[in-house]
């Protein structure tokens, strides 16, 4: 490991850390230690007691010593690694992988108090601390270390406890808004969660945090307006369609409010936009992926679910904040965003009523790069099957253009895309044979006279199974062969002994058929088909 | 070398055996028999045979009624006669 030129007066995690585990009691009354883990003391003490003895020359010898014991060491974790867990190997792998430089600001004072205490209770909690270290949007940490550091080191096990409840006050915290938010009922409480879900997420898991993605501001008002104008036009079949949450509230207590709600008919502003934004989403992915992630999904649910009364500001924000930790917890792109979000929905859907009518053409503009959104395409595909056409001008060109096609497929969608096909798959085959018989006939010929003869083809294909089941069972057989239908041809007087069966093979199958029926041979002593 | 039993070289064939449907109809007709593979391309030849007769001899029940269009009753009369010579029996 390099050696950084960090003095001694700017302590780093690392040097922190190293002070820690030297100064440390070495002893842990509760577990036995082996042989190998009191050399490893051992080796710790020899630093230790060089670095007590003068601080100013520690840095440098503390490195090298540190790396000479973390070679050692290295030869010890190689062997008993498996072996033994102790909060000290644990911290020394800390040592080892994390980086030098201390990545923490003036906070890292504060950060190394707790995680000792986290290293000890589970090695779990102790990668996790540590982990802590190296986040600077970690908040837990800094607000919990001050009240554990006025205790004092000696009593570690009493600033476990306290680093837990700390933690347990973090969590409980954001678990509830997390829970408010799934709920789709929104209640003002929920101001409190905006700030928390960033925590959990990284207390968490704290390898997938990520920076808060830049959002741009967005009207509210505008924008619910948009949504209240789509759900509106959403009619409730779409509802069930787009509703794919497994703890999705009941929509029938809902449905009746929303249309209450919603009497605007310019929804379709809304769901213009977001037609637009799954549209360019899809076509332009990379620009917006920070906000796509929960918005349109959002909205999406919003729709599908209740819709409360609430602040304008509020659903947006917690909206906003659902969607960054939604984001941060998930993949962008991932399909349970649209559960969480849709949770979230249910609050912007509540705001629609309040928005102003007039401002479809703007909010949408507005909404749109909001809904851009990497997510739920299929659910904003369906969203956009119930839209209205009309799109305001003022949208761009590109989502004006997927607009009016899907418009356009929405009368035909209520009728099935075949009548005969779906219904009827026997008359469909039955007409294949019939066109063959106008083909062959070199005539024109009526209408009745076509199912003429798909009747007498169906009397055809009933004597034909009949035929087949006594051949076989003749031949004592359950399973039609082909000699079988051979058979059938000689006795029909189409197969005759000037005309075999081949002959009609070769005149009336296509090719491919005819490869498989004949067989023929190959190199290397092969027959296709095999005989 | 070997070819294999499906089609693969191209997929466009032209006069495609409905082999979907001709199984199906023989599964609902027979479902206590079985069909071979091969056994439903023939059963197709069969159709196309009996089919290509039976217009035949609407066309020249049509033509000896000098009529240019192939009506019901020539249908009719020519299914009569195809069927009968198609019993097998």
């Amino acid at each position: 490991m390099a050696d950084s030129g960090s003095p001694d007066s700017e302590p780093t995690t690392r040097t922190l850390l190293r002070r820690v585990l030297d100064t440390a009691d070495p002893s842990t009354p509760r577990r036995p230690r082996s042989a190998r883990a009191g050399a490893q003391r051992a080796l710790l003490e020899t630093p230790s007691s060089r670095r007590l003895s003068s601080q100013t020359k520690t840095t440098a010898r503390r490195r090298s010593q540190r790396i000479r014991s973390i070679g050692k060491l290295a030869h010890v974790q190689a062997s008993g690694y498996l072996e033994e867990q102790t909060p000290r190997t644990l911290l020394k792998n800390i040592l080892l992988t994390a980086p030098e430089s201390s990545i923490v600001m003036p906070k890292s004072v504060v950060k190394p108090g707790p995680a000792p205490q986290v290293v000890q209770p589970s090695s779990r909690e102790s990668s996790r601390g540590s982990l802590e270290l190296q986040l600077p949007e970690l908040e837990p940490p800094t607000t919990l270390a001050p009240g554990l550091l006025a205790p004092g080191r000696r009593k570690q096990r009493l600033r476990l406890s306290v680093f837990q409840e700390g933690m347990d006050k973090g969590l409980p915290l954001s678990q509830e808004s997390r829970g408010n938010a799934d709920a789709s009922s929104l209640t003002s409480s929920l101001n409190l969660t905006f700030a928390t879900p960033l925590q959990p997420q990284s207390v968490q898991r704290p390898g997938l945090a990520r920076r808060p993605p830049t959002r741009r501001a967005v009207d509210v008002g505008a924008f619910l307006q948009d949504l209240r104008d789509t759900s509106l036009a959403l009619a409730p079949p779409d509802t069930v369609l787009e509703d794919t949450q497994p703890f999705s509230q009941p929509l029938v207590g809902r449905s009746p409010s929303v249309h209450h709600s919603l009497p605007c008919p310019s929804h379709s502003g809304a769901e213009d936009a977001e037609r637009a934004v799954s549209h360019r989403t899809r076509s332009t992915g990379p620009r917006l992926q920070n906000n796509s992630p929960g918005k349109p999904a959002q909205l999406l649910a919003g729709k599908a679910e209740e819709r409360t009364e609430k602040s304008l500001s509020m659903s947006k924000v917690k909206e906003a904040a659902r969607a960054r930790g939604s984001a941060r917890a998930q993949e962008p792109e991932g399909h349970t965003q649209v559960t969480e979000a849709e949770g979230s929905q249910g609050a912007i859907e509540t705001k629609e009523p309040e928005g102003s009518s007039g401002d479809c053409p703007t909010s949408s503009r507005r909404v749109s790069p909001e809904l851009a959104s990497s997510t739920p395409e299929f659910l904003q595909a369906k969203r956009i099957q119930g839209l209205e056409p009309a799109p305001p001008p003022s949208t761009a060109v590109l989502p004006s253009e997927p607009l009016e096609p899907l418009s356009a497929r929405l009368p035909p969608r209520a009728r099935t895309p075949g009548p005969k096909a779906c219904q009827n798959p026997y008359k469909t085959g039955l007409s294949h044979y019939a066109k063959l018989f106008s083909f062959y006939a070199k005539m024109p010929m009526e209408k009745k006279a076509l199912e003429m003869v798909e009747k007498c083809l169906d009397k055809y294909f009933q004597h034909l199974c009949d035929d087949l089941e006594m051949f076989a069972a003749h031949a004592g057989r359950k399973t039609v062969r082909p000699e079988d239908l051979e058979l059938l041809m000689r006795r029909q007087g189409l197969v005759t002994d000037q005309v075999s069966l081949h002959v009609l093979v070769e005149r009336h199958l296509p090719l491919e058929y005819r490869q498989l029926l004949i067989p023929c041979a190959f190199s290397g002593n092969s027959v296709f088909p095999a005989q | 070398m070997v070819l294999s039993t499906t089609v693969s070289q191209r997929k466009h064939i032209k006069r495609k055996a409905p082999r979907g449907f001709l199984k199906r109809v023989f599964k609902r007709q027979k479902p206590h028999l079985r069909l071979e593979t091969s056994g439903d391309l023939l059963m197709h030849l069969n159709c196309l045979l009996f089919v290509h007769r039976l217009a035949e001899e609407s066309r020249t029940n049509a033509c000896e009624n000098k009529c240019g269009i192939i009506k019901k009753e020539h249908v009719l009369a020519a299914a009569k006669v195809i069927l009968k010579k198609s019993r097998g029996s």
